[in-house]
C-alpha cells in the first residue's frame, strides 16, 4: 500500500505530499520523505554511478526505513517525486508504471494556465487523480 | 557486541586436556596455541584432578523415560566445550613409571584405567605420551605394547615425547601436534555427524531440540573451522526457530516470545558474523533484512512491547557495529543500479550509520512503549514484584528461586510476573543517552557521507531525546541547527515540529525573547494545504505544538499577545510558566537574513533616484506579515541615515500624549495602522531632504501591544527577495507599492544633489604640441556666483587612447619613460595673491599635480599657466577639476562642489631630420668593404679617408606651423674631433631661417676622415629651433633637438679614380678627358679599362687598355673628344678594373656629364664667380 506520495521541486522544497494513512505518523512520512532527497543527491549527482542510467527516470529504491520502503523518480526538468510504500515486495514494474502515471498527473496539473512553475501544487483534481492512480497501485490494475 | 559472552564472539577453538607430568605442560599448551589454527590446552597435573573431564553431573538413567524439554539452548554449552569438554585427552607418563618398579607399572595402569572410563561418555579420544630424559633411552618393545593395549589405542597414537634435547622435543611435539589436530577433527566430525544423524532422522521428541541440535552441529563445524556447513545449520536453526513461535506451548507467551528471540539473536549474530568475516556483504545484508522481516511483527502483548523494541534496535545496533568492524566496502561485482531489480540493496545499507540510526529509533520505540500508560495499567496493583528472580540456565528464560528451609527449589514464572520483573528492569536504565549516543554517531556519519538531510534528522532525534530528559539548552542548540536546514529548504511542516520544541525549550528555559519569536515565527508559517486535517492533537508524533493548522497558528498567536497584555492563559499557568514581564519593552530585531522576515518585512521605497537639497520627496513605507491575524501597530518608527528626516507614525486610537518627548522628528498621525495576514500596508510620507549625499532608510519599528518592540531593518523594493517559506506558496503576488515599476526598481536609498557650482573652469590651448618644447596651457578660473574657498586645483594626464598612465610598465624605472610630463604650475605675476599660498600645496608629479587656489569673492578670477613638456608623439586628455567649498567654516568644508573640465591635446614631432653622404666631385676611390658587404645586411655608409666627403643633412617641417631653425650642427664626441674634421659647407646665413609647414631645409657639411675605423662615429646633429612666433610674445623658447648620426666605415681606398674634364664643351670642338688613376698602396697594381661607343661623341684612343701602376704613383688615361650633340651630355662610359682586387670602378652619371654648347657662349665673368647653394642642389 502506498502511504504517501511527494512532489520536490529544484530547491529541494516541497511542492506537493500527500499521505494516505490512517495512523497519525504524517509527520514521519515527511521526515521519511526529506531524508530520502539526500539518497537521490548521492544517485543523481555521483557521475561514476550515474553513467548507465543517464537518460533513466527511475531511480528506484532509495532507502529502507523501518516499516517503509521510499522510491524514487526524476524528471527532466528536475523534479523529483517520491512514494511511499508499506508493501514488502514491490516490482520494479509496478513501481515504473505508477511513476509514469504520476508524471502524467503532474504535468497536466503544471500545464494548467493558472500555475505557476515552481509554486505548490493545490489544484484539487490533481489530488484526486494521484489518490486514484495510488488506489489503483499493486492491484493488478496498473499497467 | 560487548553484550554478547566472548565465546559466542570469536570463533571456537579445539579443546585438547594433557594429564600428568605438570613440568612439560608449559612448554605443550604454548606449541599448541601459537600455531595456526591454535588449539586451547586444559592442562591437568595429577591424574587425581581427572575425574572434571566426566559428565557425572548428569548421569540419566538411559531407560527413564525422556524428559520434557524446559529449554532451547543451555547457556553454558557452548562455554563448557571450549573450556571444558576436550576433543584429545593426552596421558603423560614418565619413561621410568613405566618400565622399572612393577608397583608404579601397576599405578600407571590404574590411572589410564580411570581415565579411559571417565572420557568414555564423552566420546574425546585418547592418546598416551610418554616423557624420556634423553633421546637415547630405549624403552622396551614389549613395555609400549603393553601400555597400548591398556590404553587400547592405535601405535601411532602412542608418542615419545624427548624432554632435555630441543631440537629432538622440537620434533616430537610437531608430531604431537599433527596428531591432536587429525584427532581434534575427527572428534568434531563424529559429535556432528552423531547429532546430524538425529536431525535426520527426526530422532527428537520436541522442536526444541531440533533447534538444539542445529546449534551444536553448527558450532561443531565451526570447530572443525567448516564454516558453510556451520553457516547452514544456523540458517536451518532459525527457520526452525521462526516455525516454533506459533507452536511451542511450553512458556506462557510472553516469555515464550522472549526466549525465541534471544535465541534467534545468537543465531543471527553468529550467522553475520561468519558471513562478514567471509567477505559475503551481499549475503549478510540480505540475511539482515530477512531476519528483521520475519520478526518485525512480533512484538507481543503491548505490556512487553518494550521488550520487543529493544531487542529490535539491538539487532540494528549490532549489525551496524558488525559492519563498522569489519569494514566493509561496497563490491565492485555489484551493479551501481542501486534500488532497482539489479541490484535490490541501496547505498546506506553498507553503512554503519544507517543501523546505527534505526536502532536509535527503535530505542525510541522502546522508551515510547515504556512510558506509554498502557503498559502499566496491569502491571501496577495487585502484581508485586517477585523476589530473587533470575536468568536460568537456559537462554532468554528467568526463573524464581524459591527457598524453603535449607533447600533451594527453582520455580517457573507467570508471564505477570515475568512482566513486572522486565518492567522494573528497564526502568533502571536510561534510555535517553543511549540513543543520543546512537544518534550522535549516525550524525557524525552521515554528515561525512554528505548526507545533511539525514544526519540533521538524527540530529533532530538527538534533541528531542535532551528534550525528553530535561536538557533544554542542549536540545535548543540541536533544534536550532535543524530549523536552519527546514527554513532553507522550505519543509514547513518539518520546521512546525522542531520549531514547536523550541518554543517549549524556551518557555523551560524561561527566555521570553525567544519564545515570542519562536512563537511569532510559527504562527506565521504557512501550512501545508495538501495535509490532512483533523489528526488527532497526539503530541508524540507531531511534536508538542501539534498539527500545524490555521486554527493552531490562530492560537499561537494569540498566545503571544495575552503574553504581551499580560494576560495568563490557564495552560500558561499549569506549566508554572513564569516568563515575568519586566517594565522594558521586548526588542525583536528583523535583519534580512532573520527568519522572522516571514513575521513582519518593512519595504522602503523612495519615489525618486535622485533630488536637490531641501526639496519635498515622497516615500513609500510597507509593511507585509503573514501572520494569521490582524496586527495592531501602535507606533512606527522610520529611521534614516539622516535623523533630520526621522518621522513616527501613531495610530489614531493611540494616545499621542504616550510619546516620550525624546522622540526625534515628526509625529503623523495615522486612522489605522493594522496589518491583515498577506497584504502589504502601503503608507506613504513626505520627508524633507537634509544635506547632499546619501540618504538611506535604516530601519522601520513597529511597536506592537506597546510592549514589543519588533525593528525591522528596511529592505529596497527592488532587491527583496521572497522568504524561502512563502515564495512557493500558491498565492497571488501582490506589491509592496501600487506603482509597478517602484515595486520592482523602487531603492530605500537617494542621492541628494550638491548645488550648482557657480565657477567657470577655462582651459585654453593654440593647437597641438611639438615634441620637446614646454607647451603651455593656460587656466582661468572666474567665479560667477560663487566664492571660492579653500579651492583646489587638480590636474591630470590621461593617455587619450586608454590605458591611464603614461609610463609604460618595462620602462617604468626611468623619467625619460613619461612620454608626457607635467612640469609645473606657474601662476600669473601681478596678481594680489601671495606667491607663499600658491606654493603650499603644490604637489607636482610626472602625470598629476594639486594646486591650492586662492579665495576668490564673486567676480573675481585667478589664471595660472601649465607646463606641459612631450617627450614623444603623443595625444593626451588633460582633466582639470576645481573643487572648492562656499565658505570657510568647518561644517560647508564637508560638502564641496566640484568642476570639471576635459581638453584633448595631441603631441607632435616637429620635425624630421634626414641625412644622405655623398662622394666627392669626379672622384671614385675604390671602396673594398662595399664590393664585399654586396648582401646588404650591413647598410652602413663607407666614406674614404682623407678625401672630403660631402653629408647634406635635411630637417622637413611636419608640424602646421612655420617653425624657426636656429642653427644645424654636427656635434662629434671626444676624438671624434681630431680623428675627422667636420666643416659646414652651406648653411643659415642670418639670425635663423623660417621652415614653413611641410617644406624642407638643407645644410650641407664636408666630412674629411683621417683615420680609417669600421665604425666610426660622426656625433649627433643638433638642431635649435623655435616657434615662429610674432613678437612681444615669449620668444626665448629654443628648443634644441639632437639625433644621433649613424656610425661609418671609415676605410682607405687602394686606388682613387678621378675624372678631369673641362666644365662645358662647344660643339664639334675637341677636348680632352682625362681618367687619372692613382695607386696609394705600396704595391704594383694591374688595371684593365674599358670606354664604350657614346652616339654624341667621337673619341680618339682604344676602347679596351690595360696597365701597370707603380705603388704611389698616378696613371693618366687620356681620350680626345668631339661633341655631336647639343645640350647635357653623357661622356663615353669608361670602366677601369682592378685586377688584384677584382673590382671594377665605374664614376656615375653625374659625374661623366658635360653641357654641351652649340657655340661659344659669352659668360659675365663676375656673376660666373658666385658660388650659390643652388648649383649643387
Amino acid at each position: 500500500m502506498i502511504v504517501c506520495v511527494a512532489v520536490v521541486g529544484h530547491q529541494n522544497n516541497p511542492l506537493y505530499l500527500q499521505s494516505f494513512t490512517e495512523a497519525d505518523d504524517a509527520l514521519k512520512l515527511h521526515h521519511v520523505v526529506h531524508c530520502s532527497l539526500d539518497v537521490i543527491d548521492e544517485r543523481v549527482n555521483n557521475p561514476k554511478r550515474s553513467a548507465p542510467t543517464l537518460n533513466e527516470t527511475f531511480l528506484g529504491l532509495l532507502y529502507p526505513t523501518e516499516n517503509y520502503k521510499v522510491y524514487g523518480y526524476l524528471t527532466n526538468t528536475k523534479v523529483k517525486f517520491l512514494m511511499v510504500t508499506t508493501d514488502l515486495d514491490v516490482k520494479d514494474a509496478d513501481a515504473r508504471n505508477f511513476f509514469r502515471k504520476f508524471h502524467a498527473a503532474y504535468v497536466d496539473a503544471v500545464s494548467n494556465p493558472f500555475h505557476v512553475p515552481g509554486k505548490k501544487i493545490a489544484s484539487r483534481s490533481f489530488g484526486a487523480r494521484v489518490s486514484t492512480i495510488v488506489k489503483s497501485f499493486g492491484s493488478g490494475t496498473v499497467g | 557486541m560487548e553484550d554478547y559472552p566472548e565465546e559466542l564472539r570469536t570463533p571456537p577453538v579445539s579443546l585438547v586436556s594433557i594429564v600428568g607430568c605438570p613440568e612439560m605442560h608449559a612448554s605443550i599448551s604454548a606449541a599448541l596455541s601459537s600455531q595456526q589454527p591454535p588449539m586451547n590446552t586444559l592442562a591437568l597435573p595429577d591424574f587425581a584432578n581427572a575425574n572434571i573431564l566426566s559428565r557425572t553431573a548428569r548421569n540419566r538413567d538411559p531407560l527413564a523415560p525422556p524428559q520434557a524439554v524446559s529449554g532451547i539452548l543451555r547457556k553454558d554449552w557452548l562455554l563448557k566445550h571450549r573450556t571444558r569438554v576436550p576433543a584429545v585427552v593426552a596421558a603423560m607418563f614418565r619413561a621410568d613409571q613405566v618400565s622399572g618398579d612393577p608397583a608404579q607399572w601397576l599405578q600407571a595402569c590404574s590411572d589410564l584405567e580411570n581415565l579411559k572410563s571417565m572420557i568414555q561418555g564423552r566420546h574425546s579420544k585418547l592418546v598416551v605420551i610418554l616423557v624420556q630424559a634423553q633421546a637415547g633411552d630405549e624403552l622396551g618393545e614389549e613395555v609400549i605394547v603393553a601400555l597400548r593395549k591398556r590404553a587400547e589405542i592405535d601405535s601411532k597414537h602412542l608418542l615419545v615425547l624427548v624432554e632435555s634435547d630441543e631440537t629432538e622435543r622440537n620434533k616430537s611435539l610437531l608430531k604431537l601436534r599433527t596428531i591432536f589436530v587429525e584427532l581434534c577433527s575427527a572428534y568434531y566430525k563424529e559429535q556432528g555427524r552423531r547429532i546430524k544423524a538425529r536431525i535426520e532422522k527426526r530422532n527428537f521428541s520436541s522442536v526444541e531440540l531440533s533447534v538444539r541440535y542445529c546449534f551444536k552441529v553448527a558450532v561443531y563445524a565451526e570447530f572443525r573451522r567448516d564454516w558453510p556447513e556451520a553457516q547452514k545449520f544456523y540458517e536451518e536453526g532459525v527457520r526452525v526457530l521462526r516455525e516454533m513461535i506459533g507452536t511451542s506451548t511450553r512458556l506462557p507467551p510472553a516469555q515464550r516470545l522472549v526466549e525465541i528471540k534471544a535465541v534467534a539473536d545468537q543465531f543471527h549474530f553468529k550467522i553475520s558474523t561468519l558471513l562478514l568475516h567471509g567477505g559475503k556483504v551481499i549475503e549478510a545484508i540480505t540475511w539482515f533484512r530477512k531476519h528483521i522481516r520475519s520478526f518485525e511483527r512480533l512484538v507481543g502483548s503491548p505490556e512487553v512491547a518494550f521488550l520487543h523494541w529493544e531487542w529490535f534496535s539491538r539487532q540494528f545496533l549490532v549489525f551496524g557495529e558488525l559492519i563498522e568492524t569489519t569494514s566493509t566496502t561496497v563490491p565492485d561485482t555489484l551493479s551501481p543500479r542501486f534500488g532497482t531489480a539489479d541490484n535490490a540493496l541501496t547505498e546506506w545499507e553498507f553503512q554503519p550509520a544507517y543501523y546505527y540510526q534505526l536502532a536509535a529509533n527503535y530505542l525510541r520505540e522502546k522508551r515510547c512503549a515504556l512510558e506509554c500508560p498502557s503498559s502499566r495499567a496491569n502491571v501496577t496493583g495487585d502484581n508485586e514484584i517477585p523476589d530473587s528472580v533470575m536468568s536460568s540456565v537456559y537462554i532468554g528464560q528467568y526463573v524464581r528461586l524459591f527457598e524453603q528451609g535449607d533447600t533451594i527449589s527453582v520455580l517457573p514464572l507467570s508471564d505477570a510476573e515475568y512482566t513486572s520483573y522486565a518492567l522494573s528492569e528497564a526502568e533502571r536504565f536510561q534510555d535517553s543517552y543511549e540513543i543520543i549516543a546512537l544518534f550522535r554517531k549516525a550524525y557524525e556519519s552521515f554528515l561525512s557521507l554528505g548526507a545533511t538531510r539525514m544526519a540533521f534528522s538524527c540530529s533532530a532525534g538527538m534533541a528531542i531525546e535532551y528534550y525528553a530528559a530535561g536538557e533544554f539548552s542542549n536540545a535548543k542548540q540541536l533544534f536550532d541547527g535543524v530549523a536552519g536546514l527546514y527554513r532553507q529548504e522550505g519543509w514547513t511542516t518539518l520546521l512546525w515540529e522542531i520549531l514547536g520544541y523550541l518554543r517549549e525549550c524556551s518557555r523551560k528555559l524561561n527566555s521570553l525573547m525567544n519564545f515570542i519569536s519562536y512563537s511569532l515565527e510559527m504562527a506565521a508559517l504557512p501550512v501545508f494545504s495538501g495535509s490532512v486535517q483533523g489528526y488527532s492533537e497526539n503530541k508524540s508524533k507531531c511534536g508538542p505544538s501539534g498539527w500545524p493548522t490555521i486554527s493552531r497558528r490562530e492560537e499561537i498567536q494569540q498566545e503571544v499577545v495575552n503574553i504581551l497584555e499580560g494576560k495568563h492563559t490557564p495552560e500558561v499557568i499549569d506549566d508554572e510558566f513564569n516568563l515575568e514581564l519586566t517594565e522594558e519593552s521586548t526588542h525583536i530585531v528583523i535583519d534580512q537574513i532573520s527568519p522572522l522576515r516571514i513575521v513582519l518585512v518593512a519595504s522602503v521605497a523612495f519615489h525618486d533616484q535622485s533630488v536637490k537639497p531641501g526639496s519635498p520627496l515622497s516615500v513609500s513605507v510597507s509593511l507585509l506579515s503573514h501572520l494569521p491575524s490582524p496586527v495592531m501597530i501602535d507606533r512606527l518608527e522610520v529611521q534614516f541615515n539622516q535623523s533630520d528626516c526621522n518621522f513616527v507614525m501613531v495610530s489614531a486610537q493611540e494616545d499621542s500624549s504616550m510619546l516620550n518627548s525624546h522622540v526625534d522628528g515628526q509625529v503623523v498621525h495615522s486612522t489605522s495602522l493594522t496589518l491583515f495576514s498577506n497584504k502589504w500596508m502601503r503608507l506613504r510620507h513626505e520627508v524633507k531632504s537634509g544635506q547632499s549625499g546619501k540618504l538611506e532608510c535604516l530601519s522601520v519599528k513597529a511597536v506592537l501591544n506597546k510592549r514589543l518592540v519588533v525593528s525591522c531593518q528596511a529592505e529596497s523594493p527592488a532587491s527583496m527577495e521572497d522568504s524561502p517559506l512563502w515564495k512557493f506558496e500558491d498565492q497571488v503576488e501582490t506589491l509592496p507599492t501600487k506603482d509597478t515599476a517602484l515595486a520592482f526598481s523602487g531603492q530605500k536609498l537617494i542621492q541628494v544633489e550638491e548645488p550648482d557650482a557657480q565657477v567657470d573652469l577655462i582651459l585654453d590651448s593654440n593647437g597641438p604640441a611639438l615634441v620637446g618644447e614646454v607647451f603651455i596651457v593656460p587656466v582661468t578660473i572666474l567665479s560667477k556666483g560663487h566664492s571660492v574657498h579653500s579651492g583646489e586645483l587638480k590636474i591630470n594626464l590621461v593617455d587619450a587612447k586608454g590605458g591611464g598612465l603614461l609610463i609604460s610598465p618595462t620602462e617604468a624605472e626611468e623619467s625619460e619613460s613619461h612620454h608626457v610630463e607635467l612640469l609645473g604650475v606657474s601662476t600669473v605675476t601681478g596678481d594680489e595673491v601671495s606667491k607663499e599660498e600658491v606654493d603650499n600645496i603644490k604637489k607636482i608629479q610626472y602625470s598629476f599635480g594639486v594646486v591650492s587656489v586662492p579665495t576668490l569673492v564673486t567676480g573675481d578670477s585667478w589664471s595660472c599657466k601649465l607646463e606641459i613638456k612631450w617627450h614623444g608623439a603623443k595625444s593626451v586628455m588633460l582633466y582639470v577639476s576645481l573643487g572648492y567649498s562656499l565658505d570657510s567654516s568647518e561644517d560647508a568644508s564637508l560638502h564641496r562642489l566640484n568642476v570639471h573640465r576635459s581638453l584633448q591635446v595631441e603631441g607632435k614631432i616637429p620635425m624630421i631630420v634626414g641625412h644622405q653622404f655623398l662622394k666627392p666631385f669626379r672622384r671614385e676611390p675604390l671602396l673594398l668593404s662595399r664590393i664585399r658587404s654586396s648582401s646588404g645586411n650591413d647598410k652602413k655608409d663607407s666614406l674614404a679617408m682623407n678625401e672630403s666627403n660631402m653629408l647634406i643633412v635635411s630637417a622637413r617641417n611636419c608640424t602646421e606651423v612655420p617653425l624657426r631653425l636656429h642653427s644645424i650642427a654636427i656635434e662629434s664626441d671626444g676624438d671624434g674631433k681630431q680623428l675627422c674634421s667636420v666643416e659646414q659647407i652651406s648653411g643659415i646665413s642670418n639670425e635663423y631661417a623660417v621652415v614653413a609647414p611641410s617644406t624642407e631645409y638643407k645644410s650641407i657639411f664636408s666630412v674629411n676622415p683621417r683615420a680609417s675605423s669600421p665604425d666610426f662615429c660622426l656625433g649627433e646633429l643638433c638642431l635649435n629651433w623655435s616657434r615662429d612666433v610674432r613678437l612681444g610674445e615669449n620668444q626665448d623658447s629654443h628648443v634644441i633637438m639632437k639625433q644621433r648620426l649613424p656610425e661609418v666605415h671609415i676605410e682607405e681606398p687602394p686606388l682613387v679614380l678621378s675624372i678631369e674634364c673641362p666644365p662645358y664643351a662647344i660643339l664639334g670642338v675637341p677636348f680632352t678627358f682625362y681618367v687619372k688613376i692613382h695607386n696609394s698602396t705600396p704595391l704594383l697594381q694591374e688595371i684593365k679599362y674599358s670606354l664604350v661607343d657614346s652616339q654624341n661623341f667621337v673619341f680618339s684612343g682604344a676602347h679596351n687598355h690595360a696597365a701597370f701602376i707603380l705603388p704611389k704613383t698616378e696613371h693618366t688615361v687620356s681620350h680626345k673628344l668631339v661633341p655631336l650633340g647639343s645640350g647635357s651630355q653623357q661622356l663615353p662610359k669608361i670602366t677601369v678594373t682592378s685586377v688584384r682586387y677584382s673590382a671594377a670602378l665605374t664614376p656615375p652619371t653625374t659625374a661623366t656629364t658635360v653641357f654641351v654648347y652649340p657655340s661659344e657662349p659669352k659668360f659675365n665673368l663676375e656673376k660666373s664667380h658666385s658660388i650659390s647653394d643652388e648649383c649643387v642642389s
